[in-house]
C-alpha cells in the first residue's frame, strides 16, 4: 500500500465509530541487536502509517536536532525510547509499548532492548506476542543476540517471524547480500518450531519497504513490512482445545449466590455442561454463566466470566476447573525450560514459590539439569544458571497443582519463578512434562508451620501483617534448613 | 448483552482479569478515582469484575480543591447512585502553605497537590494497592510501564528495576515496604475508551462534550473560568467560545479545546481524527523533559 493510499483510509470510515476492523489484533515484538535500529524502524512504520500525532511530531523533530546520531535526519527512535536515561544514553532499556491502527487492523507494536543485559525484559516483551520482528543489519548479519533473540522467541511459543533485513542502504541495496543473510537465518531457524518464517529487505531511516515499496531494490518482490503485517494470521489455538477456567476467586453476594470468577484459558463451555475440578476429581454442572450484562449460554477462550455451578465443589483460588475428558494432570514434580530473569542466579537452598495460571504453590526442591545452546539449542549438563540463562529444570511441589504442558496449553502450562522472601519474579518458564504423587513430601521433609515455630513467632498474633510477617520468618529458617540439606516445606494458613 | 465489538471485549476481559488478580493478592486495595473518562471505565469494569458483589475496595479521590466543579458535582452523584465508599484527601498542609497553580510553577504545585497528597493518602489509609487509569498510549515513560508496577517505601518509582511481567501472570507477592500501582487499562487507547463509553452508554462529565463557556486564550492556551478564584492577567477578559476538554484536571491548568462536538459520537469522531495527543492539553506535563517519569519517580501514579 502506497503512502498516500494510507492516508486515505484513515479519513474516518463508517467502521471508525466503534472501531470495527476486518483482522483481529496482532500484538507484535520488536527485538534484535544493538543498533539495528529497532526503534528506528517502529518509529519510521508509526510515522508512516500515520500513528503519530502533531505535537509528537514536532517534539521529535525539535530533539532530533539536538541529536547527532542520524546527522540531519529525523531521529525515529525517539518515539519509542521513553526513559530519561533511555534518551541519554540513545538505547532501549525496557520494553515500549505502542499502539496505532490501520484501515484494516489494530496493532500493538511491543518494543524489546537490545543490549545483552536487558534480554530478560526482551523475553517478557515475547511472552506477550503473537508474531515477532528480528532485526539484522545488513552489514553484519545475523549476530549472536539475534540467535538469543531467536531462542526465547521459541521458547516462549511464537510460531511466526519477520526477518527484516535493515540498513540496507548502507549496502548499496545489494541482493546478493540480502540472499546471504536470508540463507543463514533459514539454517538457524531449522533448529526451532516456527511454523512460518519470512525474510524482508528494508531500509528504517529511508522507509524503504516499510509502508512504501523500495525503487532502489526492484529485484524483491515480497511484501512490504506493513503489508505482510496488516494480512498475517495471529496464532490461533485449534477449535476443539479443551476447556480450562482458572478460578480466580470465590464471589459472594446476597441470596446466597456463590460463583467462580475466571478467564477461559481455552476451549468453551455451555450451560449444562459437565465441569471437574482436576485436584479433587468432583464433578458436577455448570448451572449459570454469570456476568453484568446477564447470563450467557457458553463462554469461550478470553472470556472474563463468574461460573455458578449445581454443587457446590468446595474450591477456591488456584483450582482449574476443566471438562471432564481432557483434564489437567494433578502434577507435583515437573520438568520445565526457564529463562532466568532475576540478576541473583539461582540457589538451590533459596525458598521459590511457583507461581501458575492462579495459583502458588511451594517449592520444596528445584534443580537445574542442563543448560541450552542459544545456536544449537542443544543442551549441556549443569547445575546452576544465571541471568538470560534458558536452562532446563526439574522442580517438586510442596503440594500437587493442576498442570498441562505448554505446548498443548500455553495458558495453563505457563509459570514464574517467586522468591519467597522479597517476592520478585526470577525466571519465567513453560512446562515439558509433568508427574503426579512422586514428590517427597513424606517424612523426610520438615513442615514448618505455626505449631513448629511457635516459640520463634510467639510474639505474633492473626492479623495480616502477622500472617506475613510468619511468612518471612518461616522463609528464613528455610533458607538455613535447606543449607543444612533438611528439605523444607512451608505451611501458611493465609 | 452488549453490543462490543471483539477488540473491545478483549480490552474488557483483559482489565476484568486484571481486577480479580489484584483483590485476589493484595490485602487492602484502593480504586483511584479522578473523575475523568478513564476513571469512569475503570469503575465500570471494576464492578463489572466483582458482579454481583460490590468492588471490594473504596475509592479515593486526590482532592487539590481546584477541580472543574461539575467534576465535584458528577462525583458525588455517581457515588450516590452506585452506593460505593469515597474517601476524599486533600493536603491540608499544603493549602495551608498557600499552595495554589498560580503563584508556583506546575511542577511544584502539583508534586505537593497531587504527588505527595496521594502519598498521604494511600500511607493513612495503609493500602497496600492503588488502582489507577494510567494508560501506555499516554506518553513515553508510561508506555514502559507494567500493569504491577511496584514501588519501593516511600513509593519510589525505579523504572529499571521493573518486575518482568509474563504471559498473563501477575505476580502480586510484595517484598518489605513495597507497594504497587495496578493499571487495568494499560492496554487500551484513547479511542478504545471512547467507543467503550459509546458502546456501554455511559455516563461522564459534561466537560467532554462541547458548550459555550468563560474561557480565557493565554500562550495560544485556552483556560475555563470556572469560578471567581481564576486570576486574570493584565488584558485578559474572559470570553465566551465553543470549547471542551480531552482531559480533566485542574481548571487554571487544564486547556481546552475549541469543538463543535457536542455528543458522543462527536467526540469519537473527532478523537480518531485528532492530530495532537490528549495530555498536550495538559500545562504540567510539559514543565520540563521527562517531567512524567520524574513525577512517577516520586510516586505520582
Amino acid at each position: 500500500m502506497t503512502l498516500a493510499a494510507l492516508e486515505e483510509t484513515q479519513s474516518v470510515a463508517p467502521a471508525a465509530r466503534t472501531g470495527d476492523k476486518s483482522e483481529p489484533m496482532l500484538r507484535l515484538l520488536t527485538c534484535g541487536s544493538v543498533d539495528d535500529g529497532k526503534s528506528t524502524l517502529i518509529g519510521r512504520l508509526l510515522w508512516d502509517a500515520a500513528g503519530v500525532t502533531d505535537d509528537q511530531r514536532a517534539a521529535i523533530l525539535n530533539a532530533s536536532h539536538n541529536r547527532a546520531v542520524n546527522g540531519e535526519r529525523i531521529d525515529f527512535s525517539l518515539l519509542l525510547d521513553g526513559l530519561v536515561a533511555e534518551r541519554e544514553q540513545g538505547i532501549t532499556i525496557d520494553i515500549a509499548w505502542r499502539y496505532f491502527e490501520t484501515a484494516r487492523r489494530r496493532f500493538v507494536i511491543i518494543d524489546s532492548p537490545g543490549h545483552e543485559q536487558y534480554t530478560r525484559n526482551m523475553a517478557t516483551g515475547a511472552s506477550h506476542a503473537d508474531i515477532a520482528i528480528l532485526l539484522v543489519d545488513a552489514r553484519h548479519g545475523v549476530k549472536r543476540q539475534t540467535r538469543r533473540h531467536a531462542a526465547i522467541c521459541n521458547l516462549l511459543g511464537i510460531k511466526k517471524v519477520i526477518v527484516a533485513v535493515n540498513k540496507m542502504d548502507q549496502i548499496d541495496w545489494s541482493e546478493e547480500r540480502y540472499r546471504a543473510i536470508e540463507a543463514d537465518f533459514a539454517a538457524l531457524a531449522g533448529n526451532f518450531e516456527f511454523a512460518e518464517v519470512t525474510t524482508i529487505p528494508v531500509a528504517a531511516l529511508t522507509g524503504a519497504n516499510v509502508v512504501a515499496r523500495s525503487p532502489e531494490m526492484s529485484w524483491y518482490d515480497g511484501p512490504t513490512l506493513l503489508e505482510y503485517l496488516e494480512r498475517v494470521d495471529p496464532k490461533v489455538e485449534t477449535e476443539d482445545a479443551p476447556f480450562r477456567l482458572p478460578v480466580q476467586l470465590v464471589l459472594r453476594a446476597s441470596g446466597d449466590f456463590r460463583g467462580y470468577a475466571g478467564t477461559v484459558t481455552s476451549g468453551a463451555i455451555s450451560v449444562g455442561d459437565r465441569v471437574v475440578d482436576a485436584r479433587s476429581g468432583l464433578g458436577t454442572t455448570l448451572r449459570r454463566i454469570a456476568t453484568m450484562d446477564g447470563d450467557r449460554k457458553t463462554a469461550s477462550r478470553g472470556d472474563a466470566v463468574t461460573l455458578v455451578l449445581d454443587t457446590d465443589l468446595d474450591i477456591s483460588r488456584g483450582a482449574v476447573l476443566s471438562e471432564v475428558k481432557r483434564r489437567p494432570v494433578n502434577a507435583d514434580v515437573i520438568e520445565a525450560r526457564l529463562v532466568w530473569l532475576s540478576e541473583k542466579p539461582f540457589d538451590p537452598e533459596a525458598g521459590y514459590l511457583l507461581r501458575t495460571a492462579t495459583d502458588l504453590t511451594p517449592v520444596t526442591s528445584m534443580s537445574v539439569s542442563a543448560l541450552v545452546d542459544f545456536e544449537t539449542l542443544a543442551s549441556t549438563p549443569a547445575h546452576e544458571c544465571g541471568v538470560n540463562d534458558i536452562a532446563d529444570c526439574r522442580i517438586l511441589l510442596g503440594r500437587p497443582t493442576s498442570l498441562d504442558l505448554f505446548r498443548d496449553l500455553p495458558l495453563t502450562g505457563n509459570f514464574v519463578l517467586v522468591n519467597a522472601v522479597d517476592g520478585s519474579t526470577v525466571a519465567g518458564g513453560v512446562i515439558a512434562w509433568v508427574q503426579t504423587g512422586a514428590a517427597a513430601v513424606g517424612e523426610n521433609v520438615l513442615v514448618l508451620d505455626r505449631a513448629r515455630l511457635a516459640g520463634l513467632c510467639a510474639d505474633l498474633g492473626n492479623s495480616p501483617e502477622d500472617k506475613a510477617e510468619f511468612d518471612r520468618r518461616a522463609q528464613e529458617v528455610a533458607i538455613l534448613l535447606r543449607s543444612a540439606g533438611v528439605p523444607v516445606l512451608i505451611e501458611t494458613d493465609q | 448483552m452488549t453490543a462490543l465489538t471483539s477488540h473491545l471485549k478483549l480490552l474488557e476481559a483483559e482489565s476484568i482479569h486484571i481486577f480479580r488478580e489484584a483483590a485476589a493478592q493484595f490485602r487492602t486495595p484502593v480504586l483511584l478515582y479522578s473523575i475523568g473518562k478513564d476513571s469512569t471505565v475503570l469503575l465500570h469494569l471494576a464492578r463489572k469484575a466483582f458482579w454481583p458483589a460490590k468492588p471490594p475496595f473504596p475509592l479515593l479521590h486526590v482532592d487539590t480543591t481546584w477541580k472543574f466543579r461539575e467534576m465535584i458535582a458528577f462525583r458525588d452523584r455517581m457515588v450516590k447512585e452506585l452506593g460505593l465508599d469515597l474517601i476524599v484527601h486533600t493536603n491540608h498542609d499544603g493549602l495551608a502553605r498557600g499552595m495554589n497553580p498560580f503563584d508556583h510553577p506546575p511542577s511544584v504545585y502539583t508534586d505537593i497537590m497531587k504527588t505527595q497528597a496521594l502519598r498521604q493518602a494511600l500511607d493513612a489509609g495503609g493500602f497496600d494497592a492503588a488502582f489507577g487509569g494510567a494508560r501506555r498510549d499516554e506518553e513515553a515513560s508510561r508506555a514502559k510501564e507494567r500493569v504491577f508496577s511496584f514501588r519501593a517505601a516511600g513509593h519510589r518509582w525505579d523504572p529499571r528495576l521493573q518486575r518482568p511481567e509474563m504471559w498473563q501472570l501477575l505476580n502480586g507477592r510484595l517484598g518489605k515496604g513495597e507497594t504497587v500501582r495496578i493499571f487495568p487499562l494499560s492496554n487500551w487507547t484513547e479511542a478504545d475508551v471512547w467507543r467503550y463509553i459509546t458502546l456501554e452508554k455511559l455516563d461522564v462529565v459534561p466537560l467532554y462534550f462541547a458548550a459555550e463557556r468563560q474561557v480565557v486564550e493565554r500562550d495560544g492556551q485556552l483556560l475555563m473560568v470556572d469560578d471567581e478564584r481564576m486570576r486574570l492577567l493584565p488584558g485578559e477578559a474572559p470570553q465566551t467560545r465553543k470549547v471542551r476538554f480531552r482531559t480533566l484536571g485542574c481548571y487554571p491548568l487544564t486547556a481546552a479545546v475549541e469543538s463543535d462536538a457536542a455528543d458522543l459520537d462527536a467526540v469519537v469522531t473527532e478523537t480518531l481524527e485528532a492530530r495532537v495527543s490528549e495530555r498536550a492539553g495538559r500545562l504540567i506535563d510539559h514543565d520540563q523533559a521527562g517531567a512524567m517519569e520524574m513525577k512517577k519517580r516520586e510516586g505520582y501514579f
